[in-house]
């Protein structure tokens, strides 16, 4: 059995009968009993559950009776999005036993179309890094090379999807963090227009700029899923409506006559040689398709880096402010402790990533530095915003590499923070916009690791930027993950 | 220029007990050091970015009871005596 078909493969092959849930279930969860050795995706496997689950799923079937579009889908949800009744880590030892008293509106959308909530992925503490090796339990490796990183924060989504441990992943993107594993991974990653997907029940780290999106194998089955996550929702009073607005319909309309630009700043300096000649023959393909490929310069971009983690940085050391251990958390007695001494000792549990953010956002918010940092960080938001919407009144979508360089060792970069930060730059700009963006496999370097080509669109227009992945998707042949 | 004290003071305001806090003073203070370039960026604007999103419809306002599996939400948590949750005293 293929365990590495898509999301629409497999609809179709559950519906026409070839396969059946609780085999293609049960196959799934062979294969992650056969491959976590290797690149640790998951925190928590919910096995027993879900081939329950595929059982009930296959009987509705067999009976004709209604099922959800999903048909019984496996999928596996980044460990900081709440699931009633499985743990929800956040991979932090601060909430090792955190078991979550209700799901998120996404998990509850997912369920409700009878997808099969597989396990819960490894990330960067709180989602907080590019690496995925700031986890509490240990890195995930790419499968690739697993020496390597994966990307981060939602690594273990990107190689679930990657490694055939499930079809289709939920993660989230504050920076990057579903656009990095997608590239580092060879895999589809979306993060959508700020607002389109709720974030009720996504664990918060900086609610301004932080979105839930997929993960998949193919831009049609971003599609499929982002029907199904996107809209208003009442407990997110931040969500926006997308009308009828369907994903799938007229993918394939091309991008013969649009306007593609292509961003100077993530396209000339400090991108490793692979990945630039890789876009160039991306920007090719997208000619060839009939596109016209123009630069655009948005000079905002060389501040962005610094603006980012000032805000990303702030909001995290506010939101971390609610871990005290003392409704939940790991076992840790208050015997003998008075209250603040206490709740020090078991902060000082937070991993080095999360400690140096929440020192970061209490000293650029503290008196005095404030003029100086967050207020600056937020007018280089604002004037990246407006230089967008300069460039989207001439292209259609934006083009740049997802990451400027190829995946790296484990451990190689764990102690250099800026380094790591400074990796961010290509996708940090539609977090602080809002605007969605995506990455798509496009190639394999030539010591083996993927290379993501990412394509930018103005809010709301997931649709025209899906058109256009998956375009560029269909000039590609690329070889299988090797594991 | 940071240096430990400042370090140590900030692990104090935000409650996290550091364990190797000359660590945290080197990495710090080169983040702020590339931080510092957004105080020579030229605005020409001093407009900040707002999400506005206007909300007609505002959800009722009323108290929801929320109970996992017949228990009031309290009984999850732990250190639950009658209905409290125990904690270190405060002097």
């Amino acid at each position: 059995m293929n365990l590495g078909i898509s999301a629409i493969e497999f609809l179709s092959q559950v519906k026409d009968e070839t396969i059946s849930v609780e085999e293609f279930v049960a196959k799934t969860i062979d294969r992650i009993k056969k491959v976590e050795d290797k690149v640790h995706a998951y925190i928590t496997l919910d096995d027993k559950n879900a081939l329950e689950q595929a059982k009930v799923i296959d009987k509705k079937i067999r009976t004709k009776e209604k099922v959800g579009s999903c048909l019984g889908m496996p999928i596996s949800i980044k460990d900081n999005i709440c699931t009633a009744g499985l743990k929800t880590t956040c991979a932090s030892k601060m909430l090792e036993n955190f078991i979550a008293p209700y799901d998120a509106t996404v998990v509850s959308k997912l369920k409700a179309e009878d997808a099969i909530i597989i396990g819960k992925t490894n990330l960067d503490e709180f989602a907080m890094g590019s690496t995925t090796e700031f986890s509490y339990f240990g890195p995930t490796k790419n499968p690739w090379n697993t020496e390597y990183v994966p990307g981060g924060s939602s690594g273990g989504s990107g190689v679930s999807v990657s490694t055939h441990e499930c079809i289709i992943s939920l993660g989230s993107d504050t920076g990057g963090s579903v656009r990095s594993p997608a590239s580092f991974c060879s895999v589809v990653g979306l993060k959508p227009t700020y607002g389109l997907v709720s974030r009720y029940g996504l664990v918060s780290y900086a609610n301004s700029i932080e979105q839930i999106g997929p993960i998949a194998r193919t831009v049609e089955d971003v599609a499929f899923i982002l029907n199904i996550l996107s809209g208003l929702d009442v407990h997110d009073n931040t969500t926006i409506g997308k009308g009828d607005t369907d994903y799938t319909k007229d993918l394939d309309a091309g991008v013969s006559g649009k306007k593609i630009g292509i961003i100077t700043q993530m396209t000339t300096d400090g991108i490793d040689k692979e990945v630039a000649s890789a876009t160039n023959k991306a920007i090719s393909k997208l000619q060839g398709l009939g596109a016209e490929c123009i630069p655009i310069s948005l000079d905002a971009v060389e501040h962005s880096v610094a603006a980012y983690y000032t805000i990303a940085s702030a909001e995290a050391s506010s939101n971390l402010a609610r871990y005290d251990n003392l409704r939940y958390g790991f076992d840790f007695g208050i015997e003998g402790y008075e209250f603040k001494a206490y709740v020090s000792k078991v902060r000082g549990n937070f991993g080095p990533e999360v400690t140096r953010r929440i020192l970061l956002g209490a000293f650029v918010l503290s008196a005095g530095y404030y003029g100086k940092y967050y207020l600056k960080a937020q007018k280089v938001r604002a004037m990246i915003k407006s230089q967008l919407e300069v460039a989207f009144k001439k292209v259609d979508v934006l083009i740049t590499p997802t990451m400027p360089i190829l995946p790296y060792k484990i451990g190689e970069k764990i102690d250099d923070p800026l380094t790591l930060y400074l990796s961010d730059i290509n996708t940090i700009t539609a977090n602080l916009s809002g605007i969605p963006a995506i990455s798509v496999p496009f190639e394999i370097s030539s010591s083996g690791f993927p290379i993501g080509i990412q394509l930018l669109a103005n809010t709301l227009q997931e649709k025209k930027l899906l058109q256009a992945a998956y375009a560029l998707q269909q000039t590609t042949h690329l070889r299988a993950m090797p594991i | 220029m940071v240096e430990r004290k400042e370090i140590e003071h900030l692990g104090d305001l935000v409650k996290v007990e550091l364990k190797e806090p000359e660590k945290y003073v080197k990495q710090v203070e080169q983040i702020l050091n590339y931080f510092e370039r957004l105080d020579k960026v030229e605005f020409n604007s001093d407009k900040t970015l707002k999400n506005e999103i206007q909300v007609k419809t505002l959800r009722e306002d009323k108290h929801v009871p929320y109970e996992i599996e017949g228990k009031p939400l309290i009984k999850s948590l732990r250190k639950d005596q009658n209905n409290f949750i125990r904690a270190p005293k405060m002097i």
